[in-house]
């Protein structure tokens, strides 16, 4: 494309920006942390059981809540405060680069492209595609969906990867994830596609679906961290596998996603 | 922009496809819904003017995309199966009917009453002095008005992205989600709908030109 | 035998009284002239014996159809009965030859070779054959009430209704209509109504004459007596004006 001369400037000023944020990334976030006793993460607001804004006392609660209140006295000892900052998908990223937080904890798969620009703790949740689907469906898992019509949200790479299991499967995208329960409930299709963690939000609102089949890929979630800072993932890595063996993270599972119909304790253990 | 046609001109002819029949069937459809429904008004049954008046009255001012979702999502738990493109197209249908039936109304109270009135006097019945006689001259009348209301239809056919009817805005969402590329992505959909809309434009102040 | 009959007929508008205990007969082939003051209810009972205008009350038979009967077909009734209009009312979108030809063709399914010829006998007769292909447009307002004419004649009527046909042309076309209208109802076994200002051509046509003021009926007279000698003092006055002029 010609004539965008309108972006130097722009680039510019994300230099200058990406450049003053370098400064503050650098610095040693654990000994920071260890000092201030405090580690601030970057949570999602809306993701039910994950993370979502209680609008009856605006505070983050969830699953992912939780655990990083435990990792951050894991690493910090019993004093140790954790403190939440909203992010959105498309902030996430410029939020922990430029130092605004610590560590983002979001419900982002780790993947070779995100890889490349920040880092990522070990999985702390086995998250992956799976189906959500009315409680009495004779679908039981991907492949029974050959001949069947299966909801997608629009351009969600999701329906492409149930084509990979189900080659006679129809994908139809909806505009949003309530649009797409919704005809989901109206039979306009036999199952709706996404990550598990999604699906398992829906399902507890929804009592007449069920997420059903287990994953069938693997996309875990893992911690943000920015790349410079080793010490601080070896600690947040120390923290999960500490939290593992001593129950706390079972009893985290347990109590976000015991209620959860078709919730599949085996496919979330870690070890 | 060149490389989105290059690559999902596939899927956009497709969209185009789905995005031209849905508005074929509207127009001919709501074409004849409306009109019937400008005539049922002028009948003296005070019963059949209110029906046609609830039905006017509640298609005009309910959004497109609440009878539409109501068809995708309401009738298929209660009633019968049906698909977003079905149910995106008689949600068009019946809305843009309720436009349509105001357009021609207003025609058809634009012919003096002298019109009706001459061909009565012959023995004609109602039906035959407005098929002959009143409706093609407020059909010429309203022209103008019809074809505003064709070109809104095309474009209010858009309204099939949100049941996955799999037309041109449909197309244009799914490209912009796996390219990232948003801009490009509606700016081929937009010169797409211009291809559709313009040659009907330009048909209708044809038509308007030649009848008067 | 009579073609129309009027007994006791009401007729309101709101609480308008607009036609007031109307009782009248005309037989068959007479050609009957219906004067009065505007606003008399003149035109309100013309319009009434086709079914333009319902009434209210009373009886009115006309060529044996009993219009007080909600059953009776107006549609069946008006094939029967020509009616010709002060504004002419030809269908604008539709050229003379046509006008003429449509409810021939869709109302009596009259095959079109003989309706056309028809037609433009029709046409030759009120002086307009060479017009058979313009638009209503194009004419004058002395040949579009001419081809209202012809238009009224091609269904055959037994009865012609003219509802104030010369009050809305121009003084010299006056003339070329009543001429045609002069012609149509010497027909013997033509039954005419004529509302009309002009009381030269209703002394020259009318077999009869009616009298009407504020909805009644006030003189209902031969020609000849009526313009010699009017019976009221309402219609005396009415002669004096007109004439005046």
């Amino acid at each position: 494309m010609k004539k965008k001369f309108w972006l130097v400037p722009l680039l510019f000023c994300m230099l200058f920006l990406s450049g003053c944020g370098q400064k503050v990334a650098d610095q040693a976030v654990l000994k920071n942390a260890q000092s201030s006793k405090t580690i601030t993460w970057g949570v999602e607001a809306d993701m039910k059981l994950f993370s979502l804004i209680d609008v009856r006392d605006d505070v983050h609660k969830g699953f992912e809540i939780d655990l990083a209140k435990a990792i951050t006295k894991q690493i910090l000892g019993p004093n140790g405060h954790a403190k939440f900052v909203t992010a959105t998908a498309q902030s996430r990223i410029p939020l922990l680069k430029n130092g605004n937080v610590d560590a983002v904890i979001a419900t982002m798969s780790i993947t070779p492209e995100r890889k490349k620009v920040i880092a990522f703790s070990n999985s702390y949740f086995n998250a992956g595609e799976s189906l959500l689907v009315p409680v009495h469906s004779r679908v039981k898992n991907v492949h029974d969906l050959n001949g069947k019509t299966v909801i997608g949200i629009v351009g969600d790479n999701s329906s492409e990867v149930v084509k990979k299991f189900a080659p006679k499967a129809k994908v139809i995208g909806m505009q949003n994830y309530g649009q797409a329960v919704s005809a989901l409930k109206s039979h306009q299709g036999d199952a709706l596609v996404s990550d598990n963690g999604v699906l398992y939000g829906l399902a507890v609102e929804n009592p007449s679906l069920v997420v059903t089949g287990g994953t069938f890929t693997k996309e875990p979630y893992g911690i943000a961290i920015n790349k410079q800072q080793k010490p601080f993932e070896r600690a947040v890595n120390r923290a999960i596998v500490q939290l593992e063996h001593s129950g706390e993270y079972n009893h985290l599972i347990k109590k976000w996603f015991g209620k959860v119909p078709g919730f599949n304790y085996k496919e979330m253990d870690q070890r | 922009m060149i490389n989105i046609f290059m690559h999902f001109g596939n899927q956009l002819l497709v969209g185009l496809g789905w995005t031209l029949l849905c508005s074929l069937i509207t127009l001919v459809f709501s074409l004849i819904i409306g009109t019937s429904l400008a005539l049922l008004q002028m009948l003296p049954s005070k019963l059949v003017h209110f029906l046609c008046r609830i039905y006017i009255e509640v298609f005009r001012n309910i959004p497109l995309l609440v009878i539409v979702m109501f068809f995708y999502l309401i009738i298929p738990l209660y009633f019968f199966k049906i698909n977003g493109f079905t149910a995106g197209t008689i949600g068009l249908t019946l809305y843009t009917s309720a436009f349509i039936a105001e357009i021609i109304r207003s025609g058809i109270q634009s012919v003096e009453a002298g019109q009706l009135e001459g061909s009565r006097s012959t023995g004609m019945t109602y039906w035959q002095a407005m098929r002959y006689v009143v409706l093609p001259q407020a059909f010429k009348i309203v022209i103008p008005s019809l074809g505003n209301q064709f070109v809104n239809l095309i474009k209010d056919s858009s309204i099939l992205a949100f049941v996955a009817g799999f037309d041109l805005l449909y197309q244009a969402n799914a490209i912009a989600s796996t390219t990232f590329d948003t801009i490009n992505s509606y700016l081929v959909v937009g010169i797409l709908y211009l291809l559709l809309t313009m040659p009907l434009s330009y048909y209708m102040h044809y038509l308007e030109k030649r009848l008067s | 035998m009579s073609m129309i009959e009027f007994n006791n007929v009401q007729k309101f508008y709101g609480k308008f009284h607009a036609l007031r205990n109307i009782n009248l007969k005309i037989d068959k082939g007479e050609t009957v002239v219906l004067i009065g003051p505007s606003g008399s209810g003149k035109s309100t009972l013309i319009r009434t014996i086709n079914q333009l205008e319902s009434i209210e009350g009373g009886q009115l038979i006309v060529n044996n159809h009993d219009l007080s009967d909600s059953k009776t077909d107006a549609n069946i009734l008006r094939r029967d009965v020509g009616m010709v209009f002060q504004h002419f009312n030809l269908y604008a979108n539709k050229n003379v030859l046509e006008n003429i030809m449509l409810a021939p063709r869709i109302v009596s399914h009259v095959p079109e070779a003989e309706n056309k010829q028809r037609a433009m006998n029709l046409l030759e007769m009120v002086g307009l054959a060479d017009k058979a292909q313009n638009m209503p447009r194009q004419l004058s307002g002395g040949q579009k009430q001419r081809v209202a004419i012809a238009r009224s004649l091609a269904m055959r009527p037994k009865l012609l209704l003219f509802d104030e046909p010369t009050s809305a042309l121009d003084p010299e076309m006056i003339d070329e209509v009543l001429q045609v209208i002069k012609k149509v109802t010497m027909a013997s076994e033509m039954t005419s109504l004529i509302v009309t200002h002009e009381m030269g051509f209703a002394k020259e046509v009318a077999d009869r004459v009616i009298f009407m003021d504020q909805g009644h009926i006030v003189e209902d007279d031969d020609s000849q007596a009526f313009f010699n000698q009017p019976q009221t003092e309402r219609a005396q006055q009415f002669l004096s004006k007109i004439i005046a002029h």
